[in-house]
C-alpha cells in the first residue's frame, strides 16, 4: 500500500514511555479456579457461555423493560423530523448563524411567543464529512448558536434545550453537496 | 528483546479455568522437558505446517468441526503476522500420517520449522479437540492441549487454541478479543437508530447488545472486558453516558449524572479501570472531564471557550490526549491526568481528531483521524519521539476512528467505501488492510477489547 510519510517538525513536547495499556490484559484466565455455573466469574475463557447469555440473556430483557417505560423515541414520531418549526442551516465546519438562519430564527421566536405552552429542544446536526465526536462537538455548538440567538429574542431558558447530534441522525444520506447542506442543520423539536 | 507479556507456561491441566465453558488439559507424553519453549520472533519468520485436522470420529459432523479448527486456527496464527505458512499445496504432498507419531523428515522435506497437528471429536454436544505443536528440527513437543466444551462455535476452540500458541512468542495473541461497535443494521427506517453490538476480533460472531431502539453510540470497553460504556440518547433523547454490563444484562443510565440540559460524551476508561474521562458541557461548553468510575466525585479538567472531546489515556494513566478546536480547527492535544501541562500534539492537517494512544509498552505512538488530503479523512500514526507521521490509509473513502488491539500491534477503525461504513482492521504499519464482515448496515466507532 502507498503511504505518505512526512515528518513534523519537532515541538518541545516530551513524553513518557508507554506502559500497561489504555486495554489492559487482563489477568490470565484461571486464576480464580471459579467452578460453576455462576455469572461472573471474571475469566476470559467463557466466551461460549458469554454467547449464551449475551443472545438470550438478561441483557436483553433489562433493556426492553425500561423501554417500557417511555423513555424511547416515539413510535408515532420515528423519524423526529417535520413540526411548526423549519430546520436552519449552516456552513461546512460552521457553527455562526447565516443571515438567513437568523432571519427564520426571528420568525421561530414569534411562533414560541403565540404558543406559551410550547417547549423547544434545538438539535444540532452536521454532514457525514468531519469526524465523530468532533461533529458531536460541532453539532453541540450550532444547537448553542441558535439557542442563545433564540434568548437574545426573549425566549425564556425554561422552554428551551439543546442537544447535538453531530453525524449520528442524517436528514439525507445520499452524499450529495445538497444532502449535505441539508444535514448541516439546527432541527427544532417541538414538546409541551 | 523484552518479553512484556508472556505468561508463565502452564505447569498443569488448571491453566483454564474450571468454570469457563470450554476446559482444557495438558496432553501428557510428546512434551519433552528439554523441548525449547518459546518460538522466536525476530529474523525469518518461523514456518508454520498446519495440516488437515484428524478427526477421531468419521461422522460428518466431527469432520465439519475438525475443519473449522484447522481452518480457524491457521487464520488466527497468520493474523498475528509473525510466521509463515507451507502452502496447501505442498502440505497436500505428505503422505497421511499417524498424528500422535509424525514422520519430521516429511515436514522437514517441506521446509516446516513447526508442525501444529490437530484432531476433533465431537460426542453428543460437546467437541474435544487437540493440538500439539512439534518442533520439527528435533521432532519434540513444545505444547500440547486437549480442550472440550459445547460445539456450538467451534472457533473459539481454535481461537483459545491460537492464544495459546502465542503465549510461546512475546506477544500476547488477539484471538479472544473481541470489538464492539455501533451499528444501524437494525434500525430499518428509523432515522437515528442505532445499537451497539460486539464481534469476534475476526468478525465472526456479531451480536446485539444494546436493544433499546434510540441512538447509542461511542462505545468503550473497560479494561476487564466485562462492560461498555457508551453514549445513549435514550432517556429523554439526551445524549448521556451510559455503562453496560454485558454479560449481566444490567445497564446504569447516566453514569456521570448530567443534570438539565448537559450532555456527556465519547467515554474512556483508565488503564486500571479506576477512573473514566469523558466530555461534558456541564460548564457551559464542551471540556474534559474525569470522574470515579462509577461516576462520582466529577472534576473538569479543561477550561475556557473551546470545544474540548475525544479524551483518550496513556497506557500508563499518567496522560490525556484529547481533541479541541482552541486554535480554530480540531487538533490533538496532551495533558497531565490532572489537567495540567497542556500542549499541542498534531501540526499538520486542518482536522485531527479520535486520538488512540497505543497501549503496548513497545510503542510510543497514538493512532487518530486525519485530514491529510483534501476531502476524506484518513487513519494516521504520530511516533511521539519522532513527532513523524504515517499513514496507513489512503483511498478507502473516509476512515476514522481507530482503535488499538491489545497488544498494539494491529488497530480497528471504520471505512466508508460506496457509502456503507465498514469495520476495517490493519496491522499497526498499514500494510494488510481487510474489512471484516460484520454484518449489514453501517458500522462504526469499533472499540477493540481485552
Amino acid at each position: 500500500m502507498k503511504r505518505y510519510p512526512f515528518v513534523l517538525v519537532l515541538c518541545t513536547v516530551t513524553l513518557a514511555a508507554c506502559g500497561a495499556g489504555r486495554q489492559r490484559p487482563p489477568a490470565l484466565a484461571g486464576a480464580g479456579g471459579g467452578n460453576g455455573t455462576g455469572a461472573g466469574s471474571g475469566d476470559r475463557l467463557g466466551s461460549p457461555r458469554h454467547t449464551q447469555m449475551l443472545d438470550s440473556g438478561p441483557d436483553v430483557q433489562t433493556l426492553r423493560e425500561d423501554s417500557a417505560s417511555g423513555q424511547d423515541f416515539s413510535l408515532s414520531d420515528p423519524s423526529g423530523e417535520g413540526g411548526p418549526l423549519a430546520d436552519i442551516h449552516f456552513e461546512y465546519d460552521r457553527s455562526v448563524l447565516t443571515d438567513e438562519g437568523r432571519a427564520t430564527l426571528e420568525k421561530h421566536a414569534l411562533w414560541m411567543q403565540s404558543h406559551r405552552e410550547a417547549k423547544v429542544t434545538v438539535e444540532g446536526h452536521c454532514d457525514e464529512r468531519g469526524t465523530t465526536e468532533y461533529n458531536l462537538a460541532l453539532g453541540e455548538q450550532r444547537a448553542r448558536a441558535a439557542h442563545e440567538y433564540l434568548l437574545s429574542l426573549g425566549v425564556a431558558d425554561a422552554r428551551l434545550r439543546t442537544v447535538s447530534y453531530g453525524k449520528e441522525r442524517l436528514l439525507d444520506s445520499t452524499g450529495t453537496e445538497q444532502a449535505r447542506a441539508k444535514n448541516r442543520r439546527a432541527h427544532f423539536a417541538v414538546s409541551r | 528483546m523484552t518479553r512484556p507479556e508472556r505468561p508463565s507456561r502452564p505447569s498443569s491441566g488448571r491453566l483454564l479455568s474450571a468454570g469457563s465453558a470450554l476446559t482444557l488439559a495438558l496432553l501428557t507424553g510428546p512434551v519433552s522437558a528439554q523441548a525449547p519453549d518459546v518460538i522466536v520472533i525476530g529474523g525469518e519468520a518461523p514456518r508454520f505446517a498446519i495440516p488437515a485436522c484428524v478427526p477421531r470420529k468419521p461422522d460428518q459432523a466431527t469432520i465439519d468441526a475438525c475443519g473449522t479448527v484447522q481452518t480457524v486456527l491457521r487464520n488466527d496464527l497468520e493474523f498475528e503476522g509473525l510466521f509463515q505458512f507451507v502452502p496447501e499445496s505442498l502440505l497436500a504432498s505428505i503422505p497421511a500420517q499417524n498424528p500422535d507419531a509424525p514422520n519430521f523428515t516429511d515436514w522437514k522435506g517441506i521446509g516446516a520449522k513447526y508442525l501444529v497437528v490437530t484432531r476433533a471429536e465431537l460426542s453428543g454436544s460437546d467437541l474435544n479437540v487437540e493440538v500439539r505443536v512439534f518442533f520439527v528440527d528435533s521432532g519434540q513437543g513444545i505444547l500440547a492441549k486437549r480442550y472440550s466444551g459445547k460445539a456450538d462455535n467451534p472457533r473459539i476452540f481454535a481461537h483459545q487454541a491460537s492464544d495459546d500458541i502465542m503465549t510461546l512468542t512475546q506477544y500476547r495473541g488477539v484471538a479472544r478479543t473481541r470489538i464492539a461497535f455501533s451499528s444501524d443494521r437494525d434500525a430499518k427506517d428509523r432515522k437515528g437508530v442505532k445499537e451497539l453490538y460486539i464481534a469476534d476480533y475476526d468478525g465472526f460472531n456479531a451480536r446485539q447488545v444494546t436493544v433499546n431502539g434510540s441512538l447509542n453510540i461511542l462505545p468503550t470497553w473497560s479494561p476487564d472486558g466485562r462492560s461498555l460504556a457508551y453514549v445513549s440518547y435514550r432517556q429523554d433523547r439526551t445524549p448521556m453516558i451510559f455503562l453496560a454490563h454485558i454479560f449481566e444484562g444490567k445497564s446504569v443510565a447516566n453514569l456521570t449524572g448530567e443534570k438539565g440540559n448537559s450532555q456527556a460524551f465519547a467515554p474512556s476508561f483508565s488503564p486500571d479501570g479506576k477512573r473514566i474521562a469523558y466530555a461534558s458541557n456541564r460548564s457551559g461548553n464542551l471540556d474534559i472531564w474525569v470522574a470515579n468510575a462509577d461516576g462520582s466525585s466529577p472534576r473538569r479538567l479543561t477550561s475556557g471557550a473551546s470545544q474540548d472531546t475525544a479524551p483518550c489515556w496513556s497506557p500508563t494513566g499518567q496522560e490525556i490526549a484529547f481533541t479541541s478546536d482552541r486554535t480554530g480547527s480540531p487538533q490533538i492535544y496532551l495533558m497531565d491526568a490532572d489537567g495540567l501541562n497542556v500542549r499541542r500534539l498534531t501540526t499538520v492537517g486542518g482536522w485531527n481528531d479520535a486520538p488512540a494512544w497505543n497501549p503496548s509498552k513497545q510503542y510510543s505512538e497514538i493512532a487518530y483521524t486525519a485530514r491529510l488530503e483534501a476531502g476524506g479523512f484518513d487513519i494516521a500514526v504520530i511516533d511521539l519521539a519522532t513527532r513523524q507521521v504515517r499513514q496507513l490509509t489512503q483511498g478507502r473513502g473516509s476512515c476514522e476512528y481507530p482503535s488499538w488491539a491489545p497488544n498494539g500491534r494491529h488497530l480497528v477503525f471504520s471505512c466508508d467505501r460506496n457509502r456503507k461504513w465498514e469495520i476495517t482492521v490493519s496491522d499497526r504499519i498499514g500494510t494488510a488492510l481487510r474489512t471484516l464482515s460484520t454484518g449489514p448496515g453501517n458500522n462504526v466507532q469499533p472499540d477493540w477489547g481485552p
